[in-house]
């Protein structure tokens, strides 16, 4: 009798630690969720700030009689995926796409009006357009690290086992795709 | 009940393991702050009156600036030479220089990083989240073209990092709606092309200006020194991180962040 009662009470706690610790881990799988939505919302939101930056480029070149009309549907196509892009491998491919659009256009515009690069409204552009790509590459290395540690979290023994149960997903990774990385430096030189 | 003991001991073993769980960071290899935390000649560029100088700026501006947020630290400006950054984009390096260092307040973000690669022939300036309405990375670049470019290609680097960081700073009072003080309200502007003349006439410059701050400086030297609440050199610590500091200054870092904002130019 006395055995039994002690059993009893035995499993009871240890129901009541397991829900504890189930319960813990449960709330910190959804912090670290937050943490990478909002992570991955900043790259969006820089992301966007290029885009946004495109118009202006236009019309500060668009003095310059016929500046690249063709490689400029490129850009204005690619900006357009931009903003509709959703999840992580949509934002990586737009944004790829939008890369290359723009400084093909900016290459092409530069080589055609050489003294482009002394208006430093344009100058002033190029210097925002650069460091919205750092924000960009910061703010990925930012979501790569927060979705390393989420990561971590939801794979590792025991963890995986409430994770799994719960449906908590591998976060996906920006690659490392060192042009889309590398911010370009204006060289006046 | 033996076996319930072992079940239990096997339970409390991975209740352990569920609750040590490691985190694990990434070190980039960059060096610690020197005692003189505004500025930190890495590359043995700076002439020894130019580093006092940018010292007193900066300990000047941070004081004020804290004064004025009521706040242990306040905005700071940091000054780094290096020689190279060994393959690293200068942006990113600057970037997590100063996020190691935590330059600036950790509330605010009010931090900035001066850094020329002298090797690489780079500098690069970041900017902190806070200070990126004052300073966006289109007035960055003007401020390198207008107030550094030119001696950096000239290789006077010790000058062009005074020059230039007269110029950020002040840009950071006029942010906080502070007065600069009058070493720094009239920088050189170096932009147009130098001539033997203007050459001589930005040293005659130069040296008054020198003699001038060098006065002012030892006076504000005299303030910090009698200023309450500090004993002697010192009384300054930052807030969140705690560096190597002694002697010199004792200015640290205040735990403040960088989102890659800024602006740079090869020269």
């Amino acid at each position: 009798m006395k055995k039994s009662l002690i059993i009893v009470i035995a499993i009871i706690a240890i129901i009541g630690i397991l829900a504890a610790v189930v319960a813990g881990k449960y709330n910190g799988f959804v912090t670290a969720e937050e943490e990478l939505k909002s992570a991955q919302s900043q790259v969006g939101v820089q992301l966007q700030r290029r885009a946004d930056l495109i118009p202006n480029f236009v019309a500060t070149v668009k003095g310059y009689s016929d500046y690249e009309q063709s490689t400029l549907t490129a850009v204005t196509e690619a900006r357009a995926k931009v903003g509709k892009a959703q999840t992580v491998s949509e934002q990586e491919t737009a944004n790829t796409e939008l890369d290359k659009a723009i400084s093909v256009w900016v290459n092409a515009v530069t080589e055609a009006y050489p003294d482009l690069k002394a208006n430093t409204q344009y100058i002033a552009l190029q210097d925002e357009l650069a460091g919205t790509e750092n924000r960009i590459a910061t703010a990925r290395k930012d979501y790569n690290t927060v979705a390393q540690k989420y990561n971590g979290k939801i794979r590792k023994f025991p963890s995986n086992i409430i994770a799994n149960i719960f449906g908590f997903d591998k976060a996906e990774y920006f690659s490392a795709d060192d042009n889309a990385n590398t911010a370009p430096v204006v060289d006046f030189g | 009940m033996k076996k319930f003991l072992r079940t239990l001991s096997a339970f409390v073993a991975v209740l352990l393991v569920l609750l040590l769980s490691g985190c694990e960071e990434a070190k980039v290899k960059i060096p610690d702050p020197t005692e003189r935390f505004f500025i930190n000649d890495f590359a043995g560029v700076m002439d020894e009156k130019d580093v006092e100088e940018i010292y007193n700026i900066g300990a000047a501006l941070n004081t004020a600036v804290a004064e004025k947020l009521s706040k242990d630290v306040g905005a700071q400006v940091v000054a780094v030479t290096i020689e190279t950054t060994e393959g690293e984009e200068i942006s990113e390096y600057a970037l997590n220089l100063g996020r190691q260092w935590g330059v600036g307040n950790a509330e605010d973000n009010n931090g900035i990083v001066i850094l020329l690669a002298t090797e690489d022939r780079e500098v690069y300036i970041s900017v902190g989240y806070g200070l990126e309405g004052a300073l966006p990375d289109s007035k960055v670049g003007r401020i390198i073209d207008d107030y550094g470019y030119d001696y950096f290609a000239e290789n006077e680097f010790s000058a062009g990092i005074l020059n230039l960081y007269r110029a950020v700073v002040r840009e950071v009072y006029s942010e906080y709606d502070l007065l600069a003080p009058e070493n720094i309200t009239a920088p050189e502007n170096h932009s147009e092309n130098i001539s033997a003349s203007s050459i001589i006439k930005s040293w005659l410059g130069i040296i008054v200006l020198i003699a001038i701050l060098i006065i002012l400086s030892r006076r504000t030297g005299l303030f910090f020194f009698l200023s309450p609440g500090s004993r002697g050199f010192g009384g300054f610590f930052g807030g969140g991180r705690s560096g190597g500091s002694g002697g010199f200054g004792g200015f640290s870092g205040g735990g403040g962040s960088f989102g890659g904002g800024g602006a740079g130019r090869g020269f």
